[in-house]
């Protein structure tokens, strides 16, 4: 699972190794990158969020 | 050694350059608010650092592409990826993004406290005019271009604030907190004052607010920024910003003259004063469309002069100013103008370029229609 969220935090970055992104390829199933994908997008918004509500305050 | 000697060369020509040029036409003004100051200094801060990496990454290349040209026998690089440098990329402009972030929003935040305000104008944006009324005051006017027609068609020479002078401007006071409510009678409009750092569009049905603090006396001109038809560019904002006191005076006066007018209303009008009331009405606000002539631009603004069927009818004049035509450019004029005034245009409208009704319109008359109505 904490290879699948780094995967998906490099996705965000944008920058992922060749190799660690062939291992995925060829061990992981698409859904569970989907549904963490989905799942950290929620988070990152809130996180944004409650970074505006703050600078507003 | 040499190569060093031209870059230092170049950055002191470009140093002293900007304290010459960056201040003048050419760039955004710095205006006279606190706000606006903050405006100037974040565009010139992103402009600065746009132009650092506009020098960084082509100089990059551009040295690449002389140093390690083929005739010289370089060979090409042939590799995938490398991580540490496409984190290194990715990571400086994410910090850079965030460096210009913060004082942009800090200024924006500021920009949007309209709170506390001690002074509120209503802004509101026509086809080609903007209306300007003291919330609570009961003092509201309109603003008209003040160019005369022979300087825009090219009759005689154009003065200094061509197409950026009004009849009556927006006076304000300085240091005062003034909340500015932007909306429009037909079309999207936009109020700007670059001198204020204030572009607020005025969209009908929405009310937008903005603020400024004036810190120093002086006329500040600006222009519709929404492409908003026609005459665009033939709606002006001036601003007169005057000390407290002398803005204290001139809204007094401001507020006898509406007493006046409410009175002027009842009275006998003669017929040359209203022909004299109307041809500045006319002027201002119809011959846009009808021409000065009242030739009109058929057959998209009908003629007016030997308009025989309308001189026929004037109970169908009267209707056609007041209430204007549907599906048509013309407007209904009886929010916008007052009853003097469509009186005495219409009475212009009749008796001028050959129009001979002889027809007197008594602005009673129209006060009697608009309250029946």
């Amino acid at each position: 699972m904490w290879q699948v969220i780094k995967s998906v935090l490099a996705a965000f970055f944008g920058v992922q190794k060749d190799s660690r992104r062939r291992s995925d390829f060829e061990h992981g199933k698409p859904i569970v990158f989907i549904a963490t994908g989905v799942v950290m997008a929620l988070i990152m918004v809130g996180l944004v969020v409650s970074v505006a509500m703050m600078a507003a305050g | 050694m040499r190569k060093v000697l031209v870059l230092a060369v170049m950055v002191v020509a470009i140093a002293g350059l900007q304290r010459n040029a960056l201040a003048s036409d050419w760039n955004m003004p710095v205006g006279v608010t606190e706000i606006s100051r903050s405006v100037y200094s974040l565009h010139m801060l992103i402009f600065w650092i746009c132009v650092v990496i506009g020098v960084v990454v082509f100089g990059a290349m551009f040295y690449s592409l002389f140093r390690y040209r083929r005739s010289k026998g370089a060979k090409a690089a042939h590799f995938h990826e490398h991580t540490t440098v496409e984190v290194f990329w990715t990571t400086i402009p994410l910090l850079i993004l965030v460096a210009m972030a913060v004082p942009a929003t800090a200024t924006l935040k500021e920009m949007y406290d309209t709170s506390e305000s001690d002074l509120d104008v209503l802004i509101t944006g026509h086809q080609w005019r903007w209306q300007y009324e003291y919330l609570g005051e009961g003092v509201s006017f309109f603003s008209n271009l003040s160019t005369p027609s022979a300087q825009i068609e090219g009759e005689a020479p154009k003065d200094e604030h061509y197409l950026l002078e009004v009849d009556q401007p927006l006076v304000l006071p300085v240091d005062r907190k003034v909340r500015f409510l932007t909306t429009s009678a037909d079309v999207i409009h936009s109020w700007w004052v670059p001198a204020f750092a204030v572009k607020k569009d005025a969209m009908p049905g929405f009310i937008n607010e903005a603020w400024t603090r004036i810190e120093e006396p002086g006329i500040y001109r600006g222009q519709c920024a929404e492409l908003c038809g026609r005459n665009h560019g033939f709606m002006p904002v001036v601003v007169h910003a005057m000390e407290q006191d002398d803005f204290d005076a001139w809204l007094a006066e401001r507020k006898q003259q509406a007493a006046s007018a409410a009175n002027s209303v009842d009275r006998e009008w003669k017929m040359d004063e209203l022909m004299a009331q109307g041809e500045k009405v006319y002027s201002t606000i119809c011959a846009a469309c009808h021409q000065a002539e009242g030739q009109g631009l058929p057959p998209t603004f009908p003629a007016l002069a030997g308009n025989q069927a309308l001189m026929d009818d004037l109970e169908k004049h009267i209707g056609v100013v007041l209430n204007g035509v549907s599906e048509t450019a013309m407007p209904a004029f009886s929010g916008t103008l007052n009853p003097v005034d469509i009186a005495a245009v219409i009475t212009y409208e009749r008796n001028a370029w050959g129009n001979e009704t002889g027809d007197v319109i008594q602005p009673s008359d129209i006060q009697a229609r608009l309250s029946s109505e």
